[in-house]
């Protein structure tokens, strides 16, 4: 099956030739079929860039975008058949909801009881056909978001783009819409791009999740792929490995605080790298308790941090600690470094 | 209001500072007495009817009417896409051509008109009423352009995109989008445009030829001569000429709309 979006080594420079910024470099992606993919990375490293030229707001300054297999790269926007959802919603101020959500409709020359029907379908998906006649000033947030998404499913996209949707949401409403987001996905069995820098978001609602890094591709794969098995040390910090011993034998590894033991005296160690170290610091978390021990070991001191479930050592305690050899990822190099 | 009487106390000397003047006026144009003294003596209408029968201010107000709807027309229309290129377009040097729309409104209008008297009517020979209406064109464009301005920066500059994505071509969004976004902004620099044309002295003093004069021009030369209340009445009727305007403008579109949130 053809992806339905394709990017082949597309990049995108801002500002004049001579002290120009590259947001995008050399970018290669292919968007599964149906799928819901997300472009997940740090503030700037070109996740709306990326959506705005797949859409066609932005030209790349070289690469090509296939749309469904064809090249899309100099296609304008409103014939890209393409569905986007905003981070500031762009309701259209001066039309009630019902004459938001038909716009793309009309726009595409269909039938007046056509519009309706269609109209109103993707309304209900939504869950809003109560609010049809109202203007989008007087709704919520929440209310608006799901209008945009009406909109932006009710002309049957080929891709529905999505640029941190939840972000204007406080956080309770944030967690309800990614449920909702992911049943309308399935619902619909739309392809659907989201971009966010929100980890948790990218985990829960994603089939296939890309990391970018500075314009460039990091890792990609499905979450559950990528989550235990970061390919470097950028993915590792982005994803929450907070410790990231040089150990010997083994080179740069990373792993969860979760994940590093504290182990009891006596107690049979398990397969894995046991350390002697000193506690320097205890913070209380409520479930547990978060202990930063110092490896005598390893160098001058290398700092580890350990979520440790029981009750905590003391400043100052001798303590051993595991590093289970299951949790132990071995990084590779970022892909800037690479380069 | 009450536990704060010194704020209470300057807003009543505001309200005084502004609507004492008015309040003359309405007094002296409503005199029965044939002299510009406050507290009228006794209430008449004559002086109105003696407005409405001069000739001078009748046919100056034609023109008056003439040169504001054709100088805001024109005004919007070179405004209009003006503004559409400065906040949407990609204008190298956007802040120099902005402040460039602005120079009318520093350089004084003497000036303004002195040049375009020596350059239009004595250079080119083009009519009076002609080069009254390019005057007050120039004199309102700022206007048509700071206003249309200021509500175009306040709506969703993603409102373009998201019709362009939904399917919509470049007229379409134009039509349905963004001419309906800018209305009320269009609305209110169309009315103070208008009533700013309507009252402008300094530049139709320098514009006006024999025959064709706007009616603050006119008024100015009665008051020269004469000494009575006629001219208090003629201000009266453009008062509420004016407040009509406004009030009509309420009940279309409303101001809360009009001027801003
Ligand atoms: N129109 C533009 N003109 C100049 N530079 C731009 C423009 N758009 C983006 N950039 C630059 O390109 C880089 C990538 O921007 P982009 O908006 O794609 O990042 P992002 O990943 O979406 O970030 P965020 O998470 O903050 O939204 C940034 O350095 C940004 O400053
Ligand atoms: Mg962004």
């Amino acid at each position: 099956m053809t992806p339905v979006v394709q990017l082949e080594s597309v990049s995108r420079a801002f500002g004049r030739s001579r002290d120009a910024v590259a947001a995008v470099s050399d970018l290669d992606l292919a968007v599964p079929r149906g799928k819901f993919t997300t472009l997940l990375g740090p503030s700037g490293c070109g996740k709306t860039t990326t959506l705005r030229m797949i859409a066609g707001f932005v030209q790349p300054t070289s690469g090509r975008i296939l749309l469904e297999g064809a090249d899309a790269t100099k296609t304008p926007p409103e014939k890209r058949n393409i569905g986007m959802v905003f981070q500031s919603y762009a309701l259209f101020p001066h039309m009630t909801i019902i004459d938001n959500v038909a716009f793309g409709l009309r726009a595409r020359g269909l039938a007046k009881t056509e519009v309706t029907a269609r109209a109103g379908e993707a309304l209900e998906l939504v869950g809003l056909s109560a609010l049809a006649g109202r203007k989008p000033g007087a709704l919520s947030g929440g209310q608006q978001q799901r209008v945009a998404l009406a909109r932006a499913v009710a002309i049957r996209p080929s891709v529905l783009l999505l640029d941190e949707p939840l972000s204007n949401l406080d956080a309770r409403l944030r967690v309800q819409m990614r449920a909702e987001l992911r049943r309308v996905q399935r619902e619909t069995g739309l392809t659907a791009i989201l971009v966010t820098h929100d980890q948790d978001e990218a985990l829960e609602l994603s089939d296939h999740m890309v990391i970018l890094n500075k314009g460039r591709l990091e890792q990609e794969g499905a979450p559950r792929d990528v989550f235990p098995r970061p390919a470097s040390r950028f993915v590792a910090d982005f994803l929450g490995y907070e410790n990231f011993p040089v150990l010997p034998g083994h080179g740069p590894v990373a792993i969860r605080p979760e994940h590093v033991r504290l182990l009891s005296s006596g107690e049979p160690e398990d397969a894995g790298v046991t350390l002697e170290a000193t506690v320097t610091n205890v913070t209380y978390q409520g479930s547990h308790c978060v202990v930063e021990v110092n490896a005598n070991g390893l160098g001058d001191g290398t700092r580890l941090l350990c979520a440790h479930p029981g009750e905590a050592p003391r400043p100052g305690e001798a303590v051993r600690v595991l590093l289970p050899a299951a949790h132990l990822v071995t990084l590779g190099e970022d892909a800037e470094a690479a380069r | 209001m009450i536990r704060r009487p010194l704020l209470s106390l300057l807003t009543a000397l505001a309200f005084l500072i502004m609507l004492g003047p008015v309040v003359i006026l309405l007094g002296v144009a409503f005199t029965a007495g044939s002299t510009l003294t406050f507290p009228p003596e006794g209430l008449s209408l004559r002086w109105f009817a003696a407005a409405l029968d001069y000739q001078p201010f009748i046919s100056s107000l034609g023109t008056s009417l003439v040169v504001a709807a054709l100088s805001t027309v024109l005004a919007l229309a070179l405004g209009v896409p003006a503004t559409l290129a400065l906040q949407r377009g990609l204008i190298p040097g956007r802040g120099v051509v902005e402040n460039l729309f602005a120079t009318p409104i520093i350089v004084p209008e003497l000036v303004l008109g002195l040049a375009l008297f020596q350059q239009l009517m004595v250079g080119l020979q083009i009519t009076a009423l002609a080069t009254l209406v390019i005057g007050h064109t120039v004199l309102l464009l700022p206007y048509a352009v700071r206003v249309v301005g200021a509500s175009l920066a306040l709506s969703d500059p993603r409102l373009e995109e998201a019709a362009r994505g939904l399917g919509a071509g470049p007229l379409r969004t134009f039509f349905q989008v963004t001419l309906p976004v800018m209305r009320p902004g269009i609305i209110s620099a169309a009315i103070l445009a208008f009533i700013t044309s309507l009252n402008n002295v300094p530049l139709s003093l320098l514009l006006t030829g024999p025959g064709v004069s706007t009616l603050p021009v006119e008024m100015l030369n009665y008051v020269q001569s004469s000494y009575d209340p006629v001219v208090a009445a003629v201000s009266v009727l453009l008062l509420a000429a004016s407040v009509a305007v406004a009030l009509v403008t309420e009940r279309l579109v409303g101001f809360n709309k009009v001027f801003g949130r």
